[in-house]
């Protein structure tokens, strides 16, 4: 770099405004504006709304097919998500916390899965801290915070030296600390440090003085303010410290990073060091916000969730923080789903699975996306030609579904199961390669017609005359659209499948 | 009551058989160059399909399959986002592994109506051990050998023949090229990408029937999170073992070995003074895996493992 130009560069940190003055806020402004006017931002929004909106599709599919209202659900869903934001804000707490512990590990190219067992660690400590010695109001918490965070640093740190000296593979090391921590506080629980008496394995009641003020309700407190404030200083720590860098560096290209003098090895152990203090430092804040006291088993899978939510955010702590209370309204609503009896709450996991898969490859969204204007550019250009396209494949969906949630009512009659279970599979096979434009997607409608008309007779036959009209209709018209998309539609000869990229 | 050392040969064999038949099509998948981390999920869906199967169908046998196709095709799904679309290995893994809990528990609330458990099948259509009494008077391994459970029988001979399909066959010949090195592999006129499918949705098979056997061979009823963490285990073996059939045996016999301990110290009296401190009993083999993996020489994976094969990229 010229002299020149590092007088420049010097010169333009100069005028940088201060922080919290109006400049920085116009600054801050500006700097908002053309990140959302990014086209790379822009993409990764539409992969994180366009996998959750895939991923919302096909769990309804399933719910339907399990025999659930969907339609309710999803109401029970957003109705109680929205009604109880402060329950969603709660419940997005320690999602912040594990996920950013995930996040900070991907960004020093590290897969931390363990936060579960760092959060068990952290809230421990917190809650031994918080019961068994007296401090003053405002030290209380900090002391807990602090040997809570020491706790989640130990069970970090070892997974990353490890990794980063003797080369154990970082997933495997991790889950396994993460079992061995859930046992050792699962023994403290019901050991030393039981309240007496008890019939469950739990820790007496935090001192008052350890308690984080409530905010506003009897739900959300303080701890929410407290993991925004991390999720302000992981921003700064990753994007504007030396370390925050070297961590990047390392995770972008270990080698070329060690060329450049950077000690890798060094960075790697700090980096699983420090997601791990951040996720004990989460559980700390459960412990003294919520909960009050350690019980056996108390987190519901917040650490699996941070993977989600880490996914979700792209590992960016902001994006995280939004990932978090998406969740965290999930979690609730799944909640007032399971209470109201509409739906089990385990679709949300199912939801959060799919959400992980479809943002592990963006080129499906994008795919999909390519794939809706595409389709929406030949509609506008022959309506008549699309008609039976775009029927064929609202046919194949809603028969395959039907045809799946015949199996809860067919259990007994192995001909009927098989028909059923076949016709549906073939139905969703159909689908997919209709929306890849793909001319075997309509023998597959054909067959799976077939089928359904074999069990509108079998099922005739067999004592479910209801069936009969359902899937006869279901067959013919799923042949007369076949047929008529196979005459009017210009279908591809071979499989694009991703054949875009 | 047999003596304590045949007993622990038994439970060695119990145990480690669904680590040995997962870490084998961990195997397959890796020496395709497809990581996989999911095992964990298809292991699970595997012993939810083998018990759901089973009550339907009435027959073990069934359910195992039904086991094999049921890890298949969440294999299929990983195979589709790594293979086809590209995808992140590791965070496809981890989504699977999601989706293999929350299907799992989903399926048992739907089907027996209670959160997270299926109800126990009737011990008459669980796969019952096979019974050789003429095995018996053999020292040490007779009391284990003269009642195996047919699972642990398929168990070795799928190491067996993992070993011939791996070395001495072209298809083995070619999964091995395409994690080492897909380029020469696709220049020879063989389709990488098929190839590395065939690869990870053997390795779903081999993770659903490992879990089928937990949950129809040695026990009798499906648990969420029945698997314990085996799956990661399972990794652990593969790696231990340097992604050879043989040494995923081994390996996954040694953490079979340490699973197996685990469960006769908290079955024998003489431990009994031990049961205040079942927790740490029950940490021995994740300690173990700790160390292992930590201990071993670096062992060398597939070159290009956890790389997308782009055709015709520039190296």
């Amino acid at each position: 770099m010229s002299q020149e130009a590092v007088a420049e560069q010097s010169s333009n940190e100069d005028v940088k405004p201060r922080l919290l003055t109006p400049d920085w806020f116009k600054a801050k402004y500006q700097d908002l504006l053309s990140l959302l006017g990014s086209r790379a931002f822009q993409r990764q929004l539409m992969w994180a709304a366009g996998s959750i909106l895939m991923a919302i599709l096909v769990a309804t599919v399933l719910m339907i097919v399990a025999g659930y209202n969907a339609f309710l659900a999803w109401i029970a869903l957003i109705r109680s998500a929205i009604v109880r934001f402060d329950r969603t804000l709660l419940e997005a707490t320690p999602l912040i916390f594990t996920g950013l512990s995930v996040g900070l590990a991907f960004k020093c190219g590290l897969f931390n899965i363990g936060p579960e067992g760092q959060l068990y660690v952290g809230s421990m400590l917190a809650a031994i801290v918080g019961y068994m010695i007296a401090m003053p109001i405002v030290i209380h918490p900090i002391v807990c915070i602090l040997v809570a965070a020491l706790a989640g640093f130990a069970w970090g740190f070892l997974p990353g030296l490890l990794k980063a000296y003797r080369g154990a593979h970082e997933v495997v090391v991790t889950m396994m600390m993460s079992y061995i921590a859930i046992n050792l506080t699962s023994w403290l629980v019901r050991g030393p440090f039981k309240e007496p008496g008890q019939m469950v394995d739990q820790t007496p009641d935090i001192l008052f003085s350890a308690e984080l003020p409530k905010l506003f309700s009897a739900e959300l407190n303080a701890g929410f303010l407290i993991a925004i404030l991390v999720v302000f200083v992981v921003d700064l720590f990753i994007n504007k410290t030396v370390i925050g860098f070297e961590m990047r560096a390392v995770g972008l290209n270990q080698d070329a990073a060690e060329y450049s003098g950077i000690n890798a090895k060094r960075n790697m152990a700090l980096a699983l060091g420090i997601a791990g203090m951040l996720a004990g430092v989460g559980g700390a804040i459960e412990i003294m916000g919520w909960l009050h006291r350690f019980e056996s088993g108390w987190s519901k899978g917040y650490g699996w969730d941070g993977i989600t939510v880490a996914v979700l955010g792209n590992n960016n702590p902001w994006g995280i923080l939004f990932g978090a209370i998406l969740f965290g309204a999930l979690r609730t609503g799944g909640r007032a789903m399971q209470l109201r009896g509409v739906a089990p709450a385990e679709v949300i996991s199912v939801v959060q699975g799919l959400v992980v898969l479809f943002i592990a490859a963006p080129r499906i969204i994008e795919w999909l996306y390519n794939r809706f204007a595409d389709e929406a550019r030949r509609a506008k250009k022959s309506p008549v030609e699309a008609a039976p396209y775009f029927a064929s494949i609202a046919v194949s969906l809603v028969g395959s579904v039907m045809g799946l949630a015949a199996i809860t009512s067919v259990m007994g009659e192995a001909l009927l199961l098989v028909l059923s279970v076949v016709g549906g599979i073939l139905g969703l096979y159909a689908f997919v390669e209709l929306l890849a434009r793909d001319a075997r997607g309509l023998k597959a409608l054909l067959l799976e017609s077939a089928m359904w008309f074999a069990l509108a007779v079998g099922g005739f036959l067999m004592g479910y005359p209801e069936f009969l009209a359902t899937f006869a209709a279901l067959g013919v018209i799923g042949v007369v659209i076949a047929v008529a998309a196979w005459r009017m539609t210009k279908m591809d000869k071979e499989s694009n499948l991703g054949g875009e990229n | 009551m047999a003596d304590p050392i045949s007993v622990l040969v038994l439970l060695t064999l119990q145990m480690s058989t669904p680590l040995v038949l997962t870490a084998l099509g961990g195997m397959f998948s890796e020496r395709s160059g497809i990581v996989n981390i999911g095992l964990e999920g298809m292991m699970l869906i595997g012993a939810f399909t083998a018990v759901a199967v089973t009550h339907v169908a009435r027959n073990p046998w069934i359910g195992l399959l039904a086991a094999v196709i049921g890890g298949g095709m969440l294999a299929a799904v990983h195979a589709v986002i790594c293979v086809k679309f590209k995808g992140n290995h590791i965070v496809s893994g981890a989504g699977l592994i999601l989706i293999g809990a929350g299907l799992t528990e989903f399926g048992s609330q739907a089907i027996w109506g209670h959160k997270g458990y299926s109800d126990p099948l009737p011990t008459t259509i669980v796969l019952k051990p096979i019974e050789i009494p003429a095995l018996e008077g053999i020292p040490i391994v007779g009391y284990a050998l003269s009642r195996l459970s047919p699972v642990i029988y398929i168990m070795f001979i799928m190491v067996a023949l993992c070993w011939y399909v791996m070395y001495k066959t072209p298809f083995g010949l070619r999964i091995r090229a395409a994690g080492e090195d897909p380029s020469t592999l696709d220049a020879a006129g063989v389709n990488v990408e098929d190839i590395r499918m065939i690869g990870t949705i053997l390795s779903g098979c081999f993770a659903g029937l490992g879990g089928a056997y937990l949950s129809i061979g040695y026990n009798t009823a499906f648990g969420s999170g029945m698997t314990a963490g085996r799956g990661f285990i399972s990794l652990a073996a593969l790696i231990f073992g340097n992604w050879t059939p043989i040494g995923c045996f081994l390996a996954g016999t040694f953490f079979g070995l340490l699973m197996g301990v685990r469960i006769m110290i908290e079955g024998l009296a003489e431990f009994q003074w031990l049961d205040p401190y079942s927790e740490f009993v029950a940490m021995i083999p994740y300690v173990f895996v700790i160390i292992g993996l930590a201990g071993i020489r670096r062992s060398i994976p597939p070159k290009a493992v956890g790389e997308a094969y782009e055709k015709e990229k520039r190296q």
